[in-house]
């Protein structure tokens, strides 16, 4: 199968999962054909062209909020809406989605410690900013 | 569009508060970590991109309008920093490449979300860009109230992931009748929809019936 133009403006914005990320990457590197296509995807972006998918996935249209991504971890959504998460998070490896997922399972499962901890760094080491007002 | 939550935070961070800022920096630095490490696999550089990604966003704070969605802009900002980060590494992929596209790509990749002086102008841009939007959401709200998912996933695979009828139709198991006919009465709504708000449909070549 071709590589779909949506695929191509999908890494141009980095919405992509780890795994198709990987395989464009790797297709890129191999095919300069794919690569003309890229570049070619990159001049229409310059040019103020879009289309319907990237308003899409730029406005997160059909994400799953937060709250709905917390119950499908704990498999407590009716099952059409279960499946349609699946399906977002699976299929169309949504980046977003995904992140919030991980985050989501992280906090379940890790030393919670361990993530203050980290969040304390990332705080301290730029608070100074605020009070450099 | 950002929650009232968001929009309190950002305001109480823009007047110097160091508890509004803890408070966002424990928000989302989870969800920014997971999406960087998605594509770094180093722990230690992942920390840095975060918190890279947070100075990024409060040194944009200026320019930043609290109607945007403060998660998608604070992974629009993590995400420069990713490929920031591979650049000076020496480990972007496309680095790599033999030919003189590799740095050329790397260019026009840091330099496409930033504010473009785009040919058919970023008003009207932003103009398509929320009448499809409006559009598209009241479609989607539509079939998501009749938990109706299965137009919503064709929908989905056809416009976000490019996909064509026939390997909609394989991977949903229907036919690609019904595939066909599913976007027939998309687009022909979304025409409506998007015309309504007093633009023409014809600018999205997806948008044809």
């Amino acid at each position: 199968m071709t590589t779909p133009r949506e695929l191509l403006e999908s890494y141009l914005d980095d919405a992509l999962g780890e795994s198709e990320t990987a395989r464009l990457e790797q297709e890129l590197r191999r095919d300069e054909e794919l690569r003309r296509r890229l570049l070619a995807v990159m001049g229409e972006r310059d040019r103020g062209e879009h289309t319907v998918g990237a308003i899409w996935r730029r406005h997160r249209l059909s994400c799953p909020s937060r709250e709905q991504l917390g119950s499908f971890l704990l498999n407590v959504l009716d099952a059409g809406l279960r499946d349609y998460v699946d399906f977002h998070l699976r299929t169309i490896a949504c980046a977003y989605c995904l992140a919030n997922l991980a985050d989501l399972q992280a906090q379940q499962q890790a030393d919670a410690a361990v993530i203050q901890q980290r969040q304390q760094r990332v705080f301290q080491s730029s608070a100074g900013l605020l009070r450099k007002r | 569009m950002s929650t009232a939550s968001d929009r309190l935070l950002v305001q109480q961070i823009r007047q110097g508060d160091e508890r509004a800022w803890e408070h966002l920096i424990a928000r989302y630095e989870g969800r920014l970590f997971a999406f960087i490490h998605r594509r770094i696999k180093d722990q230690a550089a992942c920390e840095d991109i975060v918190q890279d990604s947070f100075v990024g966003f409060y040194t944009s704070l200026p320019n930043y309008d609290d109607r945007r969605d403060l998660q998608t802009y604070l992974f629009t900002i993590a995400s420069h920093k990713i490929t920031d980060y591979l650049r000076r590494t020496g480990r972007h992929p496309l680095q790599q490449t033999a030919d003189e596209g590799g740095e050329l790509f790397l260019h026009k990749l840091a330099e496409q979300t930033a504010a473009s002086s785009v040919a058919r102008g970023q008003e009207r841009r932003e103009l398509e860009s929320t009448a499809i939007a409006r559009a598209l959401t009241n479609l989607l709200d539509t079939w998501r109230k009749q938990g109706d998912y299965q137009r919503l996933k064709v929908l989905e695979l056809l416009f976000v992931k490019g996909w064509h009828n026939k390997d909609v139709a394989k991977f949903l198991d229907i036919s690609e009748q019904q595939v066909a006919n599913i976007r027939f009465a998309a687009v022909k709504k979304l025409g409506e929809l998007v015309r309504a708000d007093g633009l023409p449909a014809d600018v999205f070549p997806e948008l044809h019936v």
